[in-house]
């Protein structure tokens, strides 16, 4: 057997799921330590985008309920994260994340609870009613989160050691860089890990049920509303998640930055990388790395000074259209499209 | 008399009636469409904005303010009927999840492409008619010429949408190709025609609502639908997406009731308001204020 092939084979089992996480953290971190300081920061928030898209996956690939809203919950996370941090700032950073999380996962709660009675277009709408009130409600409590202008704290410094460890300890800013890429990896592959046991477990399959049947599922025994706002709540503690390390990476957490516009890029990364599938998030993820570097290429290429207005907003009129044809043409992504391939070399050699 | 034309009460109701018409009228584009298509456009309110903008703009090139009306609501016509043609088409008989994101896709797109072509600042439209409020005495009466202009011309165009369904040929075969494309097709009606008019009438209508919002607020800029888009999903929400009288009159509420949370509570509240009344309705009645229930086949 192929190496590829039993790599694959081991997501089957529990055990296999871990040696796969641990597997692709450790090769991330090797990644990390080896490219350039200005990729570490890619990375970094390659991680965070990915940790998003986990929580779209499972929410619009396994439950199937569309949610546009997701940066609102980032948002949460972000403030949950600054705020902490203003007033506790010798607390070690796990503390912030586990926050985040829970309260990423609390207002998923209140927002899932009403928002998964409803079916199709009316849950999008009122995702998407939920992330346009969520950036005036923010700026509107100035005292708490600065208002317009943004939350500002700490961002991720890299403790000695590691400074030590990563070559020069005398350059702080690239042990700073490596660090933050580090930590994002990190979580990354944690947040990976339980989502791809979620997937594998009664939950997972409950989930696939309700999305493809729910009046089989409620015949199996399936309780409908529970699973709906399960997907609801655990997507939006991912969303908390990632929220928390966006913030934690800039030390900054502004209300704009978490706008419809994010909402769309990561939606737009799901479908491009393959809803519903591990590997397609991961895809996602790594496009999100390099999205921005692509596009100030395309721009530089097409002469395109990038402060003018064409410049300025052609990443999303690009990601529109990615959202727009991939759906149109392959609606199932780049995982898709491989498994397509595959398919039909397997077909081919059997021949 | 004169007292109870400027009371607390009825300036909010005067004010929030002038907003809620327009809630309304984008409420009603939203129903046309999913009547006809049954796809919620998310870029209802972004296709309307542009085409507000290829029109508008010419106000700067001094041409008539009507005349710019004219030219936005053709762009609209031809947006909305070349959507349906090119994005829409492929999507019938799809996952319900497909046209929610080539919607939101297309949203995108259209904000993105506003920004490049006509920047991201906010242009302050000149009005035709006066916005300075009439008075009654020393008091003020919250109606000036232009939210008279702007009630009244978005109750003829509801009107007029309503009249065109009710009583002409053309729109009993629209009716006929919502209802039952099958037998209508049978019967010799264009269904794929009436299905790209439905969008062009619905176009229109959230085009000329978008101007209307761009001349008595904060101007014309690309975001400047977001809200309102949000507020007309809810009010057709609200009706159950089949029912144009529902959502034309739920948006003429959200509209009341926000301009009263925010003189009494707070306005920071508003814009959380349509979203708890969306929340609340749907706990009453799942399937909408007003819609007949319906029976689900297994």
């Amino acid at each position: 057997m192929k190496i590829t092939q039993i790599l694959l084979r081991l997501r089957y089992s529990s055990l296999g799921r871990l040696v796969l996480a641990l597997l692709g953290t450790v090769v991330a971190i090797c990644v990390v330590l080896l490219v350039s300081a200005q990729s570490d920061t890619y990375i970094a928030n390659a991680g965070a985008m990915t940790i998003a898209i986990l929580g779209l996956s499972l929410l619009t690939g396994w439950s199937g309920q569309v949610s546009i809203g997701n940066s609102g919950f980032m948002a949460v996370g972000a403030f949950t994260t600054g705020i902490w941090a203003n007033h506790h700032q010798s607390s070690p950073i796990i503390i912030s994340l586990l926050l985040s999380i829970l309260t990423g996962a609390i207002a998923g709660l209140l927002v899932g609870i009403p928002a998964t009675r409803l079916k199709g277009p009316y849950l999008a709408g009122m995702t998407l009613a939920f992330v346009t009130a969520m950036v005036p409600f923010i700026q509107s409590l100035g005292k708490l989160t600065g208002g317009s202008g943004g939350l500002f704290f700490a961002n991720l410094s890299s403790p000695s050691w590691f400074a030590n460890l990563s070559g020069d300890p005398q350059n702080f800013i690239v042990a700073n860089y490596r660090w933050a890429a580090t930590v994002s990896v990190v979580i990354t592959g944690v947040a990976y890990y339980f989502m791809s046991n979620l997937f594998a477990s009664r939950a997972g399959r409950a989930m696939r049920l309700v999305r493809d049947n729910d009046v089989a599922a409620e015949l199996m025994g399936v309780n409908l509303g529970r699973v709906r706002v399960g997907a609801f709540v655990i997507s939006a503690a991912y969303a908390g998640l990632a929220g928390s390390l966006v913030a934690l990476l800039s030390g900054v957490a502004r209300a704009d930055n978490f706008g419809l516009a994010l909402s769309i890029e990561i939606l737009s990364l799901l479908v491009l990388g393959g809803i519903g599938t591990l590997s397609g998030a991961l895809m996602a993820g790594l496009l999100a790395a390099y999205a921005s570097t692509l596009i100030a290429k395309l721009n530089a290429l097409f002469g395109l000074n990038p402060y003018s207005n064409l410049g300025s907003n052609s990443q999303g009129i690009i990601f529109g259209l990615l959202l727009v044809v991939t759906m149109l043409t392959a609606p199932q992504g780049m995982a898709g499209l491989l498994k397509k391939i595959s398919h039909l070399r397997a077909r081919k050699e059997a021949e | 008399m004169g007292a109870f034309f400027t009371s607390r009460i009825v300036s909010d109701i005067l004010i929030g009636a002038a907003q809620g018409v327009l809630v309304g009228l984008i409420a009603l584009s939203l129903v046309l469409i999913w009547q006809s298509t049954h796809v919620l456009n998310f870029a209802q309110g972004a296709m309307a904005m542009f085409a507000a903008f290829c029109g508008m703009t010419m106000l700067e090139h001094g041409l008539n303010y009507w005349v710019c009306v004219l030219i936005s609501l053709v762009a609209a016509m031809l947006l909305g009927g070349v959507t349906e043609r090119v994005l829409v088409r492929p999507l019938y008989g799809k996952a319900e999840i497909n046209s929610i994101v080539v919607m939101v896709g297309f949203l995108g797109i259209l904000e993105s492409g506003a920004s490049s072509i006509w920047s991201g600042m906010a242009r302050q439209l000149t009005s035709p008619l006066s916005q300075t409020y009439f008075t009654l005495g020393s008091k003020t009466l919250y109606l000036s010429p232009f939210s008279l202009f702007q009630i009244g011309s978005a109750l003829t165009l509801m009107l007029g949408v309503a009249a065109l369904f009710r009583f002409t040929k053309i729109g009993l075969q629209l009716r006929a190709s919502a209802l039952a494309p099958e037998v209508s097709r049978l019967l010799g009606v264009r269904v794929s025609r009436m299905l790209t008019l439905g969008w062009i009438i619905s176009s229109a209508v959230g085009a000329f609502a978008a101007i209307i919002i761009a001349t008595s607020g904060s101007g014309l800029f690309p975001s400047n639908m977001d809200g309102f888009f949000v507020f007309g999903f809810i009010a057709a929400a609200i009706g159950g997406l089949e029912s144009p009288g529902g959502a034309i009159l739920a948006g003429l509420l959200i509209g009341i009731i926000q301009t009263f949370v925010a003189d009494y509570l707070s306005p920071s509240w508003v814009a959380f308001t349509p979203v708890l009344i969306l929340v609340l309705s749907q706990l009453v009645r799942p399937a909408g204020i007003f819609t007949k229930n319906t029976t689900r086949r297994l």
